[in-house]
């Protein structure tokens, strides 16, 4: 027989008490995990996402800003439009090493079709260089004008498949890789040229609405920015030497956002640490009352030759067993509750978003399920240390 | 084997002060069998415990096998009242939470050699105090007879040479008392342990073969 074979039976006989030291941890442990698995991946997404848009700078309407900020972040579909040589001008600019134009189209909405709002994104082929690089195959050779490229989030779409916009099939030719900015996720792609077409077929077909798609218009210009230029100052440059853009810089959106995402979760953190503290209250509380309930036995066993240590590791054996399967259950809890919400949480915290890392999930389960035993056995340390201080001979009494 | 010099023990209880134990000297050879009489409160237990290493004396030694036992570590101390010396309480002793087998191998849970012939032990034990059809039984679901077989069962079990009893049959009626101490002449005799009996009982001080008496802390022979 070994002392955890003891430890187990008397978590069985306690049930009731068991279970509510369990589920105080799972609590803690629940929201533990998965705030920080939020707080994880928006970090992560945000950081990808921009080095994944491969822009240090977004060039759009100046009327246009807060709906570009929408589109880049939320991948809110969005129509705006300024004059087409802006590229060239921006292209002309100090600190711009590369330029390329995108032109904003959306999808109609149909009654029957599933096909609702998505963002049509219209680039240059010869200048692009945020789309082609997330392409999970390379294409070997240019895109054809009934052709097009999805972005990751949209699954119902394999390569292969087709899909029918403004009345013309576009075969479906290449798929992104997923970048958790949904700007790019939930965008389908084409040339510029095969855009047009569309937009001009649409005009003369019957039953389809025209996509008036403005003739000379562009809706943004990405920018790259030479290394040896901060992208602030080449968005200055931008915006004194052509009027009525904007220069978004792509950073500066991203981290405003983030400032305001972890405040918001700092305090969804401090909530967490609240409960933790009781928890640890509340496992001390039931642990010293553990103690004193069986003073008696402890003595008893002290009388049949158990050692100060023998006493120590039962009380704590109790404590880490408890406490590990709350962090455990906790920990399956929280990843349900992200798993299950995800779609909520994106929407509502209105940010790309990707799931950490395997090796990132590793840490995190880890540092949470330490975490949870710590409680435990931290919280049962001082009643841990006092039974096994106490004296066979007054402890027998004692419990009298 | 056991040796007791000078021992004491007082407790202070409000003002007064209880010499529950007061300046004791025994000793106690290997395969004895004998028994302390004392009304309640003359201080038996207390020197029992003394005796068995559950608590420490103010003054005296206690020596077994040749150790001062309170010389030695806490840890030796627990190793020694797990292999030598096994307490048999006037109380139900039995861990509730354990069944009869548990109860009886719990003392192995804290011995070094965790060996499984104790199983087989553990049986044979439960089979001589009798109460082998109860062996899945916990501690609640047995009568009083029934639990202290079990502890003296358990009192057995790493093979002490060493029984302290404090009032083992306390609570039990005369049939079940007699086959008790016949069971503790049958260990003593088979396998030379030592036996100390503490009773209230001079009917039950009969059965040994030798008596002490106890009276407001002091020990002599009858
Ligand atoms: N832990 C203690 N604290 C205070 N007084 C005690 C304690 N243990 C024993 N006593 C006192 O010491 C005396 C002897 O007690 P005890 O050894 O239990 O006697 P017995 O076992 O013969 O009934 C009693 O007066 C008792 O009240
Ligand atoms: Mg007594």
């Amino acid at each position: 027989m070994k002392v955890s074979h003891i430890a187990l039976k008397n978590i069985k006989r306690k049930f009731f008490r068991s279970i509510a030291i369990i589920i105080s941890v799972t609590v803690v442990a629940a929201t533990l995990f998965s705030v920080t698995t939020v707080m994880d991946s928006v970090e992560t997404s945000l950081e990808k996402g921009t080095a994944r848009l491969g822009a240090d700078i977004m060039v759009v309407p100046a009327k246009a800003q807060a709906q570009a900020k929408a589109t880049l972040l939320a991948g809110e579909p969005s129509t705006f439009y300024m004059d087409r040589n802006i590229v060239d001008r921006v292209r002309k600019i100090e600190g711009v090493k590369a330029a390329s134009s995108q032109v904003f189209l959306k999808t109609a909405k149909y009654k029957c079709c599933a096909v609702n709002d998505m963002q049509l994104i219209g680039f240059n082929p010869s200048t692009d260089f945020s789309i082609k690089p997330w392409l999970i195959k390379k294409l070997s050779r240019p895109l054809r004008d009934n052709e097009i490229i999805m972005g990751r989030e949209l699954t119902a779409f394999d390569v292969g498949s087709s899909i029918r916009i403004y009345g013309k099939d576009m075969k479906v030719v290449g798929m992104l890789d997923e970048t958790g900015m949904k700007f790019i996720d939930n965008s389908v792609f084409m040339p510029y040229s095969a855009m047009e077409k569309i937009s001009e077929e649409s005009k003369t077909k019957k039953g389809v609405k025209a996509a008036n798609l403005p003739i000379d218009k562009i809706s943004t210009v990405l920018v790259q920015v030479a290394p040896e230029i901060s992208a602030e100052r080449v968005a200055i440059f931008i915006e004194h030497e052509i009027d009525g853009v904007k220069a978004l810089v792509t950073e500066h959106v991203i981290s405003s956002v983030r400032k305001q995402l972890f405040v918001l979760l700092r305090s969804v953190f401090s909530i967490s640490i609240i409960l933790w503290v009781m928890a640890l209250l509340l496992i001390g509380v039931v642990f010293s009352m553990i103690v004193n309930e069986r003073q008696r036995e402890i003595g008893l066993l002290r009388s049949m030759g158990a050692s100060k240590g023998n006493i120590f590791r039962l009380i704590m054996t109790e404590a880490s067993i408890l406490s590990l399967s709350g962090g455990i259950l906790g920990i399956i809890i929280g990843g349900v509750f992200i798993y299950v919400f995800r779609g909520l949480i994106r929407s509502s915290l209105n940010i790309p978003y990707l799931w950490p890392s395997p090796l990132e999930f590793i840490i995190l389960i880890a540092i949470c399920l330490f975490l949870s035993l710590a409680t435990g056995t931290g919280a049962a340390l001082y009643p841990a240390i006092r039974s096994m201080r106490m004296e066979p001979y007054e402890a027998i009494r004692g419990g009298e | 084997m056991i040796e007791v010099k000078d021992l004491s023990k007082t407790y202070k209880v409000g003002t007064d002060i209880v010499k529950a134990v007061d300046n004791v000297s025994l000793k106690v050879e290997k395969g004895e069998f004998l028994s302390i009489v004392g009304h309640s409160g003359s201080g038996k237990t207390t020197f029992l415990s003394l005796i068995g290493g559950l608590t420490k004396p103010d003054s005296g030694t206690v020596s077994i096998e040749g150790t001062d036992i309170w010389s030695i570590s806490d840890n030796k101390l627990s190793e020694l009242r797990n292999l030598k010396i096994n307490f048999i309480y006037q109380f139900s002793s039995l861990i509730p939470t354990l069944d009869v087998i548990e109860n009886v191998l719990l003392p192995t849970a804290f011995s070094r050699d965790k060996d499984k012939k104790y199983c087989d032990y553990a049986m044979e034990l439960i089979e001589t105090v009798g109460i082998q059809d109860k062996i899945k039984s916990y501690p609640s679901q047995l009568s009083g007879g029934q639990q202290r077989r079990a502890a003296i069962a358990r009192a057995f079990i790493n093979r002490p040479s060493i029984i302290l009893a404090d009032e083992p049959t306390g609570d039990l009626d005369e049939e079940t008392e007699i086959e008790i101490m016949n069971l503790f002449k049958e260990m003593n005799k088979n396998n030379g342990i030592t036996f100390l009996i503490v009773t209230h009982s001079s009917e039950l001080a009969k059965h040994t073969n030798k008596q002490y008496r106890m009276l407001n802390g002091k020990l002599n022979e009858a």
